[in-house]
């Protein structure tokens, strides 16, 4: 008798440590950003020393675009990003470019050889690269102004620039 | 003995009051250098500063270790501006880097030679065109030098990650294979993951400390699996960068899957349906 109970409590702990276990791998699977949930607060310093949390471009559309100097369709679709910033940053479009894990140089120089005008962020960690799953650069999140996920792109879409416009104008439009 | 007495109690009120005053005023020389200086790099000079340059206004970012330029900005003056641009072919088009160092050598403190094209493309109606920095022929990771040039042939701005005044190996000192052969040492379950050797080089990889920058010759490689690692994971490969002179690993990075960077052209990605959940 004392013997069953003695094997019962072992056997209710592993359950509970079991049921622990894949509640949080389910967690962990469900917590990537999908298209029409809320974004991710994230807390970035920009090149300027600003820091930029979600809360902050709240009731403005946001592009989030993560991006690293190493890849060419980075370098190259941001001055179409750019094109189109400097034309709706007044009807509230804002673009945060976050760095992926280079130095505050890399960026900076990249910034100034592309006379790009919007915050660049930087994740020298890449804590906030892999909060939102990026596993390839350039991936860009369009936000609303609710704060949540309309539109994910990974790799080069903006380089033909009729695409950001129209897709733009989907939204602005509406 | 009450002289004494009082003598003993006023010594240590009177170091005290030294310590005190000697404190604040050390608080004060010390604030008061900061203030004189702000945000003054390593020789004392301002990281951004205007100057005159042959005739010219420049505003200039200094890079706060190297003292090398980050941002060149000609104000109310463009830095270059190329006469019948619009005639020019792709291939004249990027030699104008060299032309652009050539005429602010003094400031940049590299050779035209020194540099190596890494792009150059037409958006809408501006070039965008940038380099590599070499030493000897060899490339230095993430350096660059670039700028746009809009349709009137002006180039107004130019940013850069360079490195002057560089020491650094001009041989290796061990062999390819034996530096491979230490980067695959790097990777755990090397064989098991069937790891691809996708890109290699010889790189120039600066290592910038707090004063100083140290130059390292580097057998850059870049790892990636045959069979893709986890579909949720972000980790896609490794870049191993191995000392050419002692064979020591003086980088090792997890790379991102590979989409167009990183890996040379016929890099075929895997399908997503192809990345079979391991669990």
């Amino acid at each position: 008798m004392v013997n069953s109970k003695f094997l019962k409590f072992p056997f209710v702990v592993f359950c509970a440590l079991f049921l622990a276990l894949a509640c949080k791998e389910k967690t962990e699977k469900s917590s990537l950003p999908k298209l029409g949930t809320a974004a991710f607060d994230f807390n970035c310093f920009d090149l300027k020393g600003r820091t930029w949390k979600l809360d902050e471009v709240r009731g403005k559309f946001l592009l989030l675009r993560f991006w690293n100097d190493g890849c060419p369709s980075c370098r190259f679709e941001m001055p179409v990003i750019e094109k189109y910033y400097r034309k709706l940053k007044n009807e509230g479009f804002i673009v945060l470019a976050v760095n992926v894990k280079q130095s505050a140089a890399v960026a900076e120089a990249f910034t100034a050889q592309l006379d790009i005008t919007f915050p660049v962020l930087l994740d020298s960690d890449g804590k906030m690269t892999q909060r939102y799953g990026v596993y390839a650069v350039p991936t860009n999140f369009l936000i609303d102004r609710q704060g949540i996920i309309r539109e994910i792109f990974i790799g080069e879409v903006f380089k033909e620039e009729n695409f950001l416009r129209d897709l733009l104008k989907h939204y602005f439009q509406r | 003995m009450f002289f004494f007495r009082a003598l003993n109690l006023l010594v240590p009120k009177t170091s005290q009051r030294k310590k005190f005053i000697s404190s604040i005023l050390s608080a004060f020389i010390t604030t008061l250098i900061l203030l004189s200086s702000p945000g003054s790099g390593s020789n004392g000079r301002p990281d951004d500063e205007t100057i005159r340059h042959k005739g010219q206004r420049l505003s200039i970012k200094w890079d706060p270790l190297t003292r090398a330029p980050l941002i060149i900005r000609g104000i109310e003056s463009n830095l270059l501006e190329i006469k019948n641009f619009s005639k020019l072919s792709r291939k004249e088009i990027t030699h104008t880097g060299p032309l652009l160092v050539n005429k602010y050598q003094s400031l940049l403190k590299i050779e035209p030679s020194q540099l190596k094209l890494k792009g150059a493309e037409k958006i809408s109606d501006t070039w965008y065109v940038s380099y590599w920095q070499t030493f000897q022929g060899v490339i230095f990771y993430e350096s660059s030098l670039g700028f746009s040039i809009d349709s009137h042939g002006r180039i107004k701005s130019l940013g850069a990650l360079i490195y002057p005044n560089v020491q650094a190996p001009v041989t290796s000192k061990i062999s390819r294979e034996k530096a491979l052969k230490i980067g695959q040492g790097q990777i755990k379950d090397f064989k098991k993951l069937k790891c691809r050797l996708v890109a290699e080089s010889i790189l120039i990889y600066p290592v910038r400390k707090t004063n100083s920058v140290d130059y390292y010759r580097v057998y850059a490689f870049n790892f990636f699996p045959e069979e893709a690692l986890h579909p949720a994971t972000t980790e896609g490969g490794w870049a191993v960068f191995v000392d050419s002179q002692n064979g020591k690993v003086v980088l090792f990075e997890i790379l991102m899957k590979p989409l167009g960077c990183c890996v040379p052209e016929d890099w075929v990605p895997p399908k997503p349906e192809e990345m079979k959940p391991k669990w």
